[in-house]
C-alpha cells in the first residue's frame, strides 16, 4: 500500500503542477483553456527533442520547455484571446477560441510529430529500494524521486512568486476586480499576458516532467485537459489550494483505483464519484477566486 | 481658480454604444478645491470619473490633468498610467480586494510607488487616520463591514499619494456615524495635505457642505454650477436634491 501511496503523491504533485496553471489561466482571464492538455504534451516535446534527440542536460531542456510554452502563452493571449475578450460580450466566444487552439495544436503535433509514443532516457539512473517489495517495501527510481521533487519545488516557487513578488501581487489583483487592480496603477493587459504565459509554462513543465515517466504522443493532450478540469472542479475553480488538492486527490485516486480496478473502470469511478461529488458541491471545494 | 487647472474638462462627450452618457460637458478643478458632482442616478456624474481616469475614451471633447491631455479622441493615457502621475480614484461600490488582507488592500495602493521607506509611513499615517483598520490588518477585505471597506478603499487610494483624489458615492449604503468620520477625513485631506477633490455623490447635502463648488448633472449635462454656498440656496437644487 505505500509503494501506492508514493505513486500517487508522485502523480498528484505533476497532476497539481498542471491544475496550477489551468486554474491561474481562468482565475485572471475567466477563460477555460482547453488547450491546456496540448500546452502539456508540447512540454514533452520539447524536452523530448532537446533531451532525448539531442543530448541537451535535462536541467537545461526542462526550463526550455517552460519558456518555450510560456511564448506560445504570449502569443496565444496576445493574438488569439484578447481580441476575442476585447470585442465578445458571450463567455461561449473565448470558449470555442480555446477549443480552436486545442485543435490546432493538436493537429499541428500530429504532423510535426506524427502519432508514435515517444520517450526519453532516465535522467537519473539508479533506484531506491525500501524494505521487501514483496512484504509492502517501497521501489522508487531515482529519475521518480526528481520529477516529484522537481513539481513541488515548481509549486512552491510558484505561490511564493504570487504572494510575495510585486507581478504576483498584480496577479491576485487582476484576479480579484481587473477594474479596481486597474485604479492602483497596474497595467492588465501586460499582467493578464503574464498568467496566461505562467498558465502554459506550469503546463510545459509538467508535460517534461511526465515525458520522463510515461513518454509523449500527440494525442496525450485532451486526456490531460479532461483530467485537469476534474482537478479544477473538485478543488473550485480558480483557487490556488483548491487546485493543488484537487491535483493530490487525483493522484492518489488513480494510484489507488490502477492497483485495485482494472485500467478502464478506475476513472469510469471517478467519473462517477466527481458527478456526485459536484450535484452537492458544484463550487467545488473553495468555490471563490484565486487569492 | 488658478491659471491651470488641476482638471479640466472640455466639450467631454462619452457613450456606452449607443447610449450618450455625457454630452458638451465642461468642469473645471482648480489645485487644492473640493469640486461636488450632483445628480440623480443617471445624470452622468460617475461617467465624468470614468472620463477623468481614462476608464473609458471620450466621444468628443478632451481632459486635461495639470493641462496634460489625457483623454481625447486622439489620445487616450492608459487609466493604471495615470496613478503614477497622481490621480487616484475611490470607485463607487469600494471595489476591495476580497481575499486579500487589510494591509495587502492598501499596499496595493502604493502598487505604483518605488520609495519604501515613504510607504511604511503613509501606512502608518493611513492606520492612524482609521485606527480601525490597524485592528483588521490581517482580516481579509471581504470579512469587513461597508463603512470599514469605504475606510480601506479611502486608505488605498491614499496610498497612491495622489495630489487629485476622486471619489464616488463614497456615502453610499454606509451608516451615519461612518459617513461622519470618512467626511471629516475628506476635510482633513484636502485642507492638511492639500489634496484636490473631485466628489461625486448623491447625498447633495454633503457634498455641498464639503465643496466649494459644485456642478449639477443632470441628463448628461452641466445643468447648474457655481459656488456651493450659492447651489445650497437655488431654488432648483433645493427642490430636487436637497429634499425642500
Amino acid at each position: 500500500m505505500l509503494q501506492v501511496l508514493i505513486n500517487g503523491a508522485l502523480l498528484g504533485a505533476v497532476y497539481a503542477l498542471i491544475a496550477l496553471g489551468l486554474t491561474m489561466v481562468f482565475s485572471i482571464m475567466r477563460v477555460v483553456n482547453f488547450a491546456h492538455g496540448q500546452m502539456y504534451m508540447l512540454g514533452g516535446f520539447v524536452v523530448y527533442y532537446l533531451y532525448g534527440q539531442y543530448g541537451l542536460p535535462f536541467y537545461l531542456a526542462l526550463p526550455a520547455a517552460g519558456i518555450v510554452l510560456g511564448l506560445i502563452g504570449v502569443a496565444f493571449n496576445r493574438f488569439f484571446f484578447q481580441p476575442v475578450l476585447a470585442t465578445s460580450t458571450r463567455e461561449e466566444n473565448s470558449m470555442l477560441m480555446a477549443v480552436g487552439t486545442a485543435l490546432l495544436l493538436e493537429n499541428l503535433a500530429l504532423t510535426l510529430f506524427g502519432e508514435k509514443q515517444r520517450g526519453v532516457p532516465e535522467v537519473v539512473e539508479g533506484i531506491f529500494i525500501w524494505g521487501d517489495v514483496a512484504e509492502g517495501g517501497v521501489v522508487l527510481t531515482y529519475s521518480n524521486m526528481l520529477v516529484m521533487g522537481v513539481a513541488v519545488l515548481a509549486i512552491v516557487a510558484l505561490l511564493g512568486f504570487v504572494q510575495y513578488t510585486r507581478p504576483g501581487r498584480a496577479l491576485r489583483a487582476v484576479a480579484q476586480d481587473k477594474e479596481a487592480a486597474c485604479l492602483q496603477g497596474v497595467d492588465v493587459k501586460t499582467t493578464t499576458t503574464l498568467g496566461f504565459a505562467i498558465g502554459a509554462a506550469l503546463a510545459g513543465i509538467a508535460g517534461g516532467l511526465l515525458v520522463t515517466i510515461y513518454g509523449v504522443n500527440a494525442g496525450v493532450g485532451s486526456n490531460i485537459s479532461t483530467k485537469a478540469f476534474i482537478m479544477v472542479m473538485i478543488g473550485g475553480a480558480g483557487v490556488t489550494k483548491g487546485a493543488i488538492l484537487g491535483g493530490l486527490l487525483l493522484g492518489f485516486a488513480e494510484a489507488i483505483g490502477y492497483d485495485i480496478f482494472p485500467g478502464s473502470v478506475t476513472y469510469l469511478i471517478i467519473f462517477v464519484a466527481m458527478i456526485i461529488f459536484l450535484l452537492f458541491k458544484p463550487n467545488g471545494m473553495f468555490g471563490k477566486p484565486w487569492g | 481658480m488658478s491659471e491651470t487647472p488641476h482638471l479640466e474638462l472640455k466639450n467631454v462627450s462619452l457613450r456606452y454604444g449607443e447610449v450618450r452618457a455625457l454630452e458638451d460637458v465642461s468642469i473645471r478643478v482648480g489645485r487644492g478645491q473640493v469640486v461636488a458632482l450632483i445628480g440623480a442616478n443617471g445624470a452622468g456624474k460617475s461617467s465624468v470619473l470614468r472620463a477623468v481616469t481614462g476608464l473609458r475614451k471620450v466621444a468628443a471633447g478632451e481632459v486635461r490633468i495639470d493641462g496634460n491631455q489625457t483623454n481625447s479622441l486622439q489620445h487616450q493615457q492608459p487609466a493604471h498610467a495615470l496613478v503614477a502621475q497622481g490621480v487616484a480614484m475611490v470607485p463607487e461600490g469600494r471595489h476591495i480586494f476580497p481575499y486579500m488582507s487589510i494591509k495587502d488592500n492598501l499596499l496595493m495602493g502604493a502598487y505604483s510607488r518605488k520609495d519604501k521607506a515613504g510607504i511604511a509611513s503613509d501606512l502608518e499615517r493611513v492606520c492612524e487616520r482609521f485606527p480601525l483598520l490597524k485592528q483588521r490588518f490581517q482580516q481579509q477585505g471581504s470579512s469587513l463591514s461597508g463603512g470599514e471597506q469605504q475606510m480601506v478603499a479611502i486608505g488605498r487610494a491614499l496610498m497612491a499619494k495622489p495630489r487629485l483624489l476622486l471619489l464616488d458615492e463614497p456615502s453610499l449604503g454606509i451608516a451615519p456615524q461612518i459617513i461622519r468620520i470618512i467626511a471629516r477625513s475628506l476635510i482633513e485631506i484636502n485642507t492638511k495635505e492639500g489634496i484636490t477633490i473631485v466628489l461625486v455623490e448623491q447625498n447633495s447635502r454633503m457634498a455641498l457642505a464639503l465643496s466649494s463648488y459644485a456642478y449639477v448633472l443632470e441628463t448628461g449635462h452641466v445643468a447648474l454650477e457655481g459656488p456651493s454656498s450659492e447651489l445650497m440656496t437655488n431654488e432648483h437644487v433645493k427642490r430636487l436634491y436637497l429634499g425642500a
